[in-house]
C-alpha cells in the first residue's frame, strides 16, 4: 500500500498536519506531549461557556469540508442547546467521494485529533453522545479510530466526568455497509437507526430532527479535526489564513495522472496549479494535463485553461464548479473524457439509492446513452438525451444530491469538450492524443 | 391558529395553517400530479412529481407534497418551470415502463395514464430497451405484482409500515434495481395487504381476484356498506351484467379513513356464483313462491320451543324488526341463534365513536384480537398510537399485532381471568394521569370470558379513570339485532322444526329435526328434502345495518334483483301474512320510517379537480 504523502510547502500553514509524522502520534501520550494534543478540550470544558466555543468557531469562518461548505459554526448555532432530552453529534467519516482520501489521512496520522474534535462539539452544543459513522470499508482507520477512543476513555476525557467537569461524554462507533449514499447526511441517520438508507425531505434538518428525531449535528471528519486548532490558535488567527470567504486550509486530495499523488495540506486561496503542477509533480513526462475533477468526481470538471482557479470555494463557484470534498482527479491528454465521463455515471448509477425517480432512472438511462455512443451508435438524438438527462437531475428535481452529482458530470464535461463528444456521437471516432484510445 | 393567506395561479385563497401546497390546491381545484403523496401516509418527497415554485423560496422548484402553506406565499404551478419540471419526471417514469395498457387491469382508471396525458411530454424520445422482470409474481392468492410497471412510489410498503405495521413487504436491492417484494417471497398474510391495490397509482398491484374482468367504463358502481363485520366500512361495489364484480375502498373518516380488510375486499364472489339458488323448492321439486311460502309456514306454526331459528350474522334493521313482530306474534317461544355474534350484552347507552380513538390519550384493549374480530378499528387504533401519541394497555391471553411495537403494555390474562386484571388496571402507571380520555375496548375473549363481570369492570375502569367504552360486537348487525331483541344465544338442540336463515347453523342441524325450511344464497349439503327460500345477497338488498359503535349506516345495492328472487324484508311479510299475522309494507321505506331511521341526504358534492393545459 504506497504510503499517502502530506505535506505542503511552508511550514506555517500546516494547520492540521503540523505534527504528522511524529512517531506514535496516534498513542495518546504522544499526542498530549509533542502535539499539544487535548488542551483545547480542556480549555473548552473548563475555561469557557459553550456559547463561547461556538462563537470561536463562527469568527474562524471555518466551512465544512465534507463536500457542502456550509459555515460551521452557524450549523453549530442551529442547536437549541437548552431544549429538553437528548441531543446528538454525528460524524461523517463515511467518507466515499471518488478522488478522496483526506478523512482516512487523518484518522490514520492522528485520530486523536478527531476525537477532541468531537467531544469539544458535543460539549458546545449539549450533547452527551457522539457516533461515528465510519464506512465499513476503512478496516485500519476503524481500528486506530477504537484504540484511541478507548485510551481517551481510560484518561476519562469521555466518561461521566471529563476534567472533574459533571458532563458525561461519549462516543461509539458505527460501521457502514458500503453505500455511497451513506454519506449524505439523512440517508447517514436513517442507516445509523438501522432502516434502509435513503435520504429524507428537507426540512426538517437534521439540527431540528436528526437521529432519532432527536437535535443532531452533523459534521465531517476534517471539520471536528480543525477545530482543537481554532480553540488553540484562536478564531481570528485561524481566519486570517485563506481568503475572506474560505478562511484556512484544507487537506487536498490530489490523484489520477500525477507524479505525486497524496493527501496535501493546503491555505485556500493558492491555485489548483500550484497544488497540481508543484505539490503533486504535475502529469508523466510527455504529458500535459487536460482536465480536472476540483472538489470529488461530483464537481462540475475544469479544463486544463482553467487551472489558475483558486482553491477557494467562491473563485470554485464563480467558476461553475466547486469545492466540495477536495479530491482533485487529474486526468492528462491520453485519455477520453467521454469514457470518463461514462464510467463516473456508472458509479452514480450503481450508487443510487433508487428513492427518487429522476435519479433512479436517469442516471441508468444516462449510462446507456453513453454505451450507444461509445459502441459507435451515437448521433444528435443521443446528445440530446444525455443534455435533457442532465437538466432532469438538476436544479431540485433529484431529493439529494447524488442526483445532482450525476447531472454535473454531464454537464461539465458537455460544456467544456462538446467536440469531442460529437467525434464520438456523431462521427463515430475517437481522437484521444496520440495513443490509440483503449479500453 | 389562524388560517393563512396564499395565492396559488392567482387564485387568492385561505386555508388552515399546516395545510400542504398540494391540499391547498385542491380547494380551488387545481391538480398538481403525485404519485408517491398519499393523504393518508405520511409526506415523503420521493417521486418528485409534484414539483412546483413558489416564493418567497428558494430559485429551485420544491415538492408540493411535503411543504406546509405560508403566509404570503405564492405558488405557481404553471410557469415555465414547474411545468417542465413535471413533464421531465413524467418522461423519466416512462422510461422504464412498459407499453401494457392494452393489457393492464389499471388502464383506464390509471394516474399514470391521465398525468402523462394531462402534463407531460406530447412526444417520446425513449427507444432504448428497458428494464425487465419476471412478471407477473404472486404477492398473495389475491394480489398479484407486475414489478415493471412499479413506478417506486412506495405507497405500498410505506402503508404497511405505516398504517398495518406489519414487515411483510419491503424493496430489494438499490437504484433502478429496486424492486417490490414480500418477505423471504413468501405469500402476502395480513388481512389488510388488499388496500395496497387501492393504494398503487399503476397497474403494478392488481386483484387476481378482478384480473382480467372489465374496463372501469363498463362497470357501475355504487357506495354502499360492507356486511362482513360490525365495524361497517364504506365500500363501493362495482357491477357489471348483474354481477358483482369488484370491491373497492370508499372513504368514511369516521369510520374507516378509507382501508378495508381483505374480507370486506375479496369475499364476495359467492354473488356470482352459477349454483346459486334462484327459485324456490319444495323437497328438491321447484315451486312458486305461495306455495313454498304456505309449505314453511304450516311446516313452523304454532310449534312454540320446538321451533329453531338460525339467524345470519347480516340481517338487517328491517328484517329484524319485522322478525321481532313474528317473535311476538306466531312464532312465539322458538329458540333463536344467531351467527357470528359475540356474547357481549346489549349497549347499556351510548358508547363511545370510533372516530374518537383518534383523541384518546390510553387505549386499553381487552379480550379481544381486534386484527380479526374488527379489523379496521385496528387499523385506527395503530394510528393513535403511532401518529397521535396514545398509550396502548392490551390485556390478552395470546399474542397480537400490537405487540410489533416495543412500547405496547401487554398483560397476558389466564383465560377466563380478565375481568380480575381489568380491576387491578385502576393503579396502572399509564392510567395515573392519563391527560385525556382513556378509551376501553372489550371483547368476549371468543367466550372464554363471563362477560357479564367483564362488562361491569370496563364501567367501573372507565368511571375511575375517566373513559369512554366500546363493546367490541362482531356480527354485522349484531347491535341492530340486539336493539330489536332478536340475536338471539339459545341452544337449538331438541327442536324440531328449523328456520335456517342465511348459512346453515354452525353446530349443525340438530338430529331431532324433521323440518327445514332452508332460506340461503347457496345449495346446502343437508338440506336435499328442505322447503327452500332463494335469498337475495348483501349486494342486492336494500336495508340498513347498525354498526359496532351505534351509528345506522344504509345499504345500497349495486346488482338489481333478479325475479324471481325477493328481498328479506318482502319475503318476511309474505310468511308473516301465511302465519296468520298480516305484514303489509309498499317498500322499505315505510318499514324505515317506522323505526325511525331515515337514509342521510347526500353531501355537497366535492370540489372538482380541474384538469391543467395539455402540454407544456
Amino acid at each position: 500500500m504506497t504510503e499517502l504523502r502530506g505535506s505542503s510547502g511552508d511550514a506555517s500553514h500546516h494547520v492540521l498536519t503540523r505534527w504528522f509524522g511524529t512517531p506514535d502520534l496516534h498513542r495518546l501520550e504522544t499526542y498530549a506531549s509533542k502535539a499539544g494534543g487535548y488542551t483545547a478540550l480542556r480549555k473548552a470544558m473548563l475555561d469557557m461557556a459553550p456559547a463561547d466555543i461556538t462563537n470561536e468557531v463562527k469568527t474562524s469562518g471555518l466551512r465544512g469540508r465534507g463536500g457542502a461548505g456550509f459555515a460551521t459554526g452557524i450549523k453549530w448555532s442551529f442547536i437549541n442547546r437548552d431544549a429538553p432530552g437528548p441531543k446528538y453529534v454525528v460524524v461523517n467519516a463515511d467518507e466515499s467521494e471518488p478522488g478522496t482520501a483526506k478523512d482516512r489521512y487523518i484518522l490514520e496520522n492522528s485520530p486523536h485529533m478527531v476525537v477532541e474534535g468531537i467531544l469539544i462539539a458535543a460539549y458546545a452544543v449539549g450533547a452527551n453522545q457522539a457516533w461515528v459513522y465510519i464506512r465499513g470499508e476503512y478496516d485500519r482507520p476503524y481500528q486506530m479510530l477504537t484504540e484511541a477512543i478507548e485510551e481517551a476513555r481510560a484518561k476519562g476525557y469521555i466518561g461521566p466526568k471529563p476534567f472533574g467537569k459533571d458532563y458525561p461524554l461519549d462516543i461509539r462507533l458505527y460501521r457502514g455497509h458500503g453505500a455511497y449514499i451513506c454519506g449524505e447526511e439523512t440517508a447517514l441517520l436513517e442507516s445509523l437507526e438501522g432502516k434502509r438508507a435513503q435520504p429524507r425531505s428537507r426540512p426538517p434538518f437534521p439540527a431540528v430532527k436528526g437521529a432519532w428525531g432527536r437535535p443532531t449535528l452533523l459534521n465531517n471528519v476534517e471539520t471536528l479535526a480543525t477545530v482543537p486548532a481554532i480553540l488553540n490558535m484562536g478564531g481570528a488567527e485561524y481566519a486570517k489564513l485563506g481568503t475572506a470567504k474560505s478562511p484556512g486550509t484544507r487537506l487536498l486530495t490530489v490523484s489520477g495522472n500525477v507524479r505525486k499523488p497524496g493527501v496535501y495540506e493546503v491555505e485556500l486561496g493558492k491555485t489548483f496549479r500550484h497544488v497540481i503542477m508543484e505539490l503533486a509533480g504535475g502529469p508523466p513526462e510527455g504529458r500535459k494535463v487536460k482536465v480536472f475533477w476540483p472538489g470529488g468526481s461530483s464537481a462540475p470538471v475544469l479544463p486544463e485553461s482553467m487551472l489558475d482557479t483558486t482553491t477557494d470555494m467562491e473563485a470554485l463557484a464563480a467558476a461553475r464548479s466547486m469545492g466540495g470534498s477536495g479530491g482533485v482527479i487529474v486526468m492528462d491528454d491520453t485519455h477520453c473524457v467521454v469514457k470518463a465521463a461514462h464510467r463516473l455515471l456508472k458509479f452514480y448509477a450503481y450508487e443510487s439509492c433508487g428513492k427518487c425517480t429522476p435519479c433512479r432512472v436517469g442516471g441508468d438511462w444516462a449510462v446507456r446513452t453513453y454505451e450507444r455512443i461509445l459502441a459507435g451508435q451515437g448521433s444528435q438524438v443521443e446528445l440530446d438525451i444525455l443534455q435533457r438527462v442532465s437538466d432532469g437531475l438538476q436544479n431540485g428535481r433529484c431529493l439529494c444530491g447524488l442526483g445532482d452529482s450525476a447531472g454535473w458530470v454531464i454537464d461539465g464535461t458537455l460544456r467544456h469538450f462538446r467536440e469531442e463528444y460529437e467525434d464520438h456521437a456523431l462521427r463515430h471516432e475517437c481522437n484521444v492524443g496520440k495513443v490509440a484510445a483503449h479500453a | 391558529m389562524p388560517d393563512i393567506n396564499l395565492t396559488i395561479d392567482g387564485h387568492k385563497i385561505s386555508v388552515p395553517a399546516g395545510t400542504l401546497i398540494v391540499e391547498a390546491a385542491k380547494t380551488v381545484g387545481i391538480e398538481i400530479p403525485v404519485f408517491c403523496y398519499h393523504h393518508k401516509l405520511d409526506p415523503v418527497g420521493a417521486c418528485r412529481l409534484c414539483l412546483v415554485d413558489f416564493s418567497p423560496g428558494p430559485p429551485r422548484p420544491q415538492t408540493a407534497c411535503t411543504t406546509p402553506v405560508s403566509e404570503g406565499m405564492v405558488v405557481r404551478t404553471q410557469s415555465a418551470m414547474a411545468v417542465q419540471a413535471r413533464a421531465d419526471i413524467l418522461e423519466f417514469e416512462l422510461a422504464n415502463h412498459p407499453l401494457d395498457c392494452p393489457v393492464c387491469d389499471k388502464g383506464g382508471e390509471c394516474p399514470l395514464q391521465d398525468f402523462t396525458f394531462r402534463h407531460g411530454y406530447p412526444t417520446s424520445r425513449i427507444d432504448g430497451p428497458r428494464l425487465h422482470f419476471k412478471k407477473p409474481i404472486p404477492l398473495s392468492e389475491k394480489i398479484a405484482l407486475d414489478r415493471e410497471r412499479c413506478v417506486l412510489c412506495y405507497r405500498c410498503t410505506r402503508y404497511y409500515d405505516e398504517v398495518a405495521w406489519e414487515q411483510e413487504l419491503t424493496t430489494d436491492q438499490r437504484g433502478v434495481q429496486s424492486y417490490i417484494t414480500s418477505q423471504f417471497d413468501q405469500p402476502l398474510q395480513s388481512i389488510f395487504s388488499g388496500n395496497i391495490i387501492d393504494l398503487c397509482p399503476v397497474g403494478a398491484l392488481t386483484s387476481r381476484v378482478w384480473r382480467f374482468e372489465s374496463r372501469p367504463w363498463d362497470m357501475t358502481s355504487t357506495a354502499t356498506i360492507c356486511s362482513r363485520c360490525a365495524v361497517g366500512c364504506s365500500v363501493t361495489q362495482w357491477q357489471r351484467r348483474g354481477q358483482l364484480v369488484r370491491v373497492t375502498s370508499h372513504e368514511n373518516d369516521d369510520i374507516d379513513e378509507g382501508w378495508i380488510c381483505d374480507r370486506g375486499r375479496f369475499d364476495y364472489t359467492d354473488v356470482n356464483d352459477p349454483l346459486r339458488l334462484r327459485t324456490p323448492s319444495i323437497g328438491g321439486t321447484r315451486s312458486t313462491w305461495a306455495a313454498a311460502v304456505n309449505a314453511v309456514a304450516s311446516g313452523i306454526k304454532g310449534k312454540g320451543a320446538k321451533l329453531g331459528v338460525s339467524l345470519p350474522q347480516d340481517i338487517t334493521n328491517e328484517e329484524a324488526f319485522l322478525f321481532r313482530r313474528l317473535l311476538d306474534g306466531p312464532l312465539k317461544g322458538a329458540k333463536v341463534k344467531m351467527h357470528g355474534r359475540t356474547a357481549i350484552p346489549a349497549p347499556a347507552g351510548d358508547t363511545m365513536r370510533i372516530r374518537e380513538i383518534d383523541d384518546a390519550r390510553v387505549i386499553v384493549v381487552v379480550a379481544s384480537d381486534l386484527e380479526n374480530d374488527v379489523p379496521i378499528i385496528d387499523l385506527r387504533v395503530k394510528k393513535a398510537v403511532s401518529k397521535r401519541g396514545a398509550k396502548l394497555i392490551v390485556v390478552y391471553p395470546d399474542g397480537v399485532d400490537f405487540d410489533r411495537n416495543p412500547s405496547t403494555v401487554h398483560i397476558r390474562n389466564a383465560k377466563g381471568q380478565a375481568a380480575a386484571e381489568v380491576r387491578k388496571l385502576a393503579s396502572h402507571d399509564l392510567l395515573k394521569s392519563p391527560g385525556g380520555f382513556v378509551a376501553i375496548l372489550f371483547g368476549d375473549g371468543h367466550g372464554s370470558e363471563d362477560m357479564d363481570e367483564l362488562a361491569s369492570a370496563c364501567g367501573d375502569l372507565a368511571g375511575k379513570v375517566g373513559g369512554k367504552e366500546m363493546p367490541l360486537y362482531r356480527a354485522t348487525n349484531e347491535r341492530g339485532a340486539l336493539t330489536a331483541g332478536v340475536a338471539g344465544w339459545d341452544s337449538l338442540d331438541g327442536v324440531e322444526a328449523l328456520l335456517s336463515w342465511g348459512p346453515p347453523p354452525t353446530a349443525g342441524v340438530p338430529a331431532s329435526v324433521k323440518f327445514i325450511a332452508a332460506w340461503d344464497h347457496l345449495p346446502r349439503a343437508g338440506y336435499e328434502n328442505a322447503v327452500v327460500f332463494p335469498a337475495a345477497t348483501f349486494a342486492e338488498r336494500q336495508g340498513s345495518y347498525t354498526n359496532v359503535e351505534g351509528t345506522v349506516q344504509f345499504l345500497r345495492p349495486p346488482v338489481a334483483l333478479r325475479q324471481p328472487l325477493m328481498e328479506g324484508w318482502q319475503v318476511l311479510c309474505e310468511l308473516g301474512t301465511a302465519l296468520g299475522l298480516p305484514l303489509d309494507y309498499a317498500g322499505i321505506f315505510p318499514i324505515q320510517r317506522e323505526l325511525g331511521i331515515q337514509a342521510p341526504e347526500p353531501g355537497p358534492a366535492p370540489t372538482p379537480v380541474l384538469v391543467g393545459p395539455a402540454h407544456p
